[in-house]
């Protein structure tokens, strides 16, 4: 058995003499190496078990019911819409991460219902309802062609992108 | 260890029942009975019994947030476990970031009514080896401390705290394969730590 092999052993039992094989201990009786490994291994065991119980401020308690009563009376938005997509168990990026969607769909709905609310942009349409309405002069009526024209040049170029805007108006 | 449960199972799930729906004292039942053990946990992973506080505070308000999501799919104690652990490690994270250097447990700590002593409580003793047990503790404390916080969270739940390769496994969200190896190389990096200690005199081992 190589050393390296008796190390791993000596770790997972910390070195402790009654739960290594015969094998490991007749390394241990001839390598003074391992032997101070295991003689290692023990004393830091005993070391963190010599740490002391921690015990919580008595206060704690109070002060957990004191913050729920707070909060039930007024609970964030954020933590409100986080606490509902993702539980608290979980990091807190996904939390965050959990708000940024959230506020992203509201954004996105948002845009959706107002460009919904708009008209069409439909240049012929315009052209024709604002003439039965009240017939534009010369000025205006060139200023819809126009805005007509590159209505139909910007459909032309999202149909296909190959072609360019100035071989659009040749 | 933290302190045993004084409550049955049955207590347990009865008092989880009445704070689902939002009975308070309920809840500060659950919340007397878990918080010894959730905050040695953090302040150990945290080395600032202050900061422990706030964080365990933060993770029972949390835990009785979610509880209405808490299906009992994994038992109470780990299910709180874990929102601590999540805590503990954002703010270790948060120290990374903000760039605070790992600090002495020798050096006062700094609050707004001004410096304090940190104490670390003797309970192993009478005052002849009182000395000797207090400077192994703070030099064990530190070693543990200066563990990469995946091997520190994963060594303070099993030989501190106590809890299973299971549990751990589950807390931490890890198969258990990763908490075995994260205990092994936990293991030997103090080992490792504790002997360059002893070797620099600062601590003394009986052979």
């Amino acid at each position: 058995m190589t050393c390296v092999e008796v190390r791993e052993h000596l770790v997972v039992c910390w070195g402790d003499a009654d739960e290594l094989s015969a094998e490991v201990l007749a390394h241990l009786a001839e390598c003074e190496d391992c032997r101070l490994e295991a003689i290692l291994l023990r004393e830091t065991r005993i070391m963190l078990r010599s740490l002391p119980d921690e015990q919580a401020p008595a206060r704690l308690t109070e002060g957990v019911l004191v913050r729920l009563a707070a909060e039930e009376s007024q609970p964030g938005l954020l933590a409100r819409m986080a606490a509902w997509f993702v539980p608290e168990d979980r990091p807190a990026w996904t939390r965050a991460a959990a708000v940024g969607v959230a506020l992203a769909l509201a954004v996105a709905g948002g845009s959706v219902l107002y460009h919904g609310q708009q008209p069409a942009g439909n240049a012929p349409d315009t052209i024709v309802a604002s003439t039965q309405a009240q017939l534009p002069g010369q000025a205006e009526y060139d200023e819809l062609l126009l805005r007509h024209r590159a209505l139909e040049a910007s459909q032309a170029l999202a149909d296909d992108p190959g072609v360019s805007l100035v071989s659009y108006y040749r | 260890m933290a302190k045993a449960a004084t409550l049955s199972q049955a207590e347990i799930e009865g008092f989880v029942e009445r704070a689902k729906r939002g009975d308070r004292q309920a809840f500060g039942r659950l919340v007397d009975e878990y918080k010894d053990k959730i905050y040695s946990y953090v302040s150990r992973m945290l080395g600032d019994p202050y900061e422990a506080e706030d964080v365990t505070q933060e993770a029972f308000v949390r835990a009785y947030r979610s509880l209405p999501r808490f299906r009992g799919a994994s038992s109470f104690h780990t299910w709180l476990y874990r929102i601590a652990s999540n805590l503990a490690i954002d703010v270790v994270r948060r120290r990374k970031r903000n760039d605070v250097s790992a600090f002495s447990l020798d050096e006062p700590l700094e609050s707004d009514d001004g410096e304090y002593e940190r104490e670390i409580a003797d309970d192993t003793g009478g005052p002849a080896d009182a000395t000797g047990t207090r400077e192994t503790q703070v030099a064990v404390r530190r070693a543990i401390m200066d563990l990469p916080e995946k091997l520190r969270d994963v060594m303070i739940l099993y030989e501190l705290q106590g809890e299973t390769y299971e549990d751990i496994a589950e807390i931490l969200d890890v198969p258990l394969g990763t908490v075995k190896s994260r205990l092994f190389n936990a293991r030997n990096q103090l080992k490792d730590r504790l002997q360059s200690l002893v070797e620099a005199g600062e601590i003394e081992v009986e052979q």
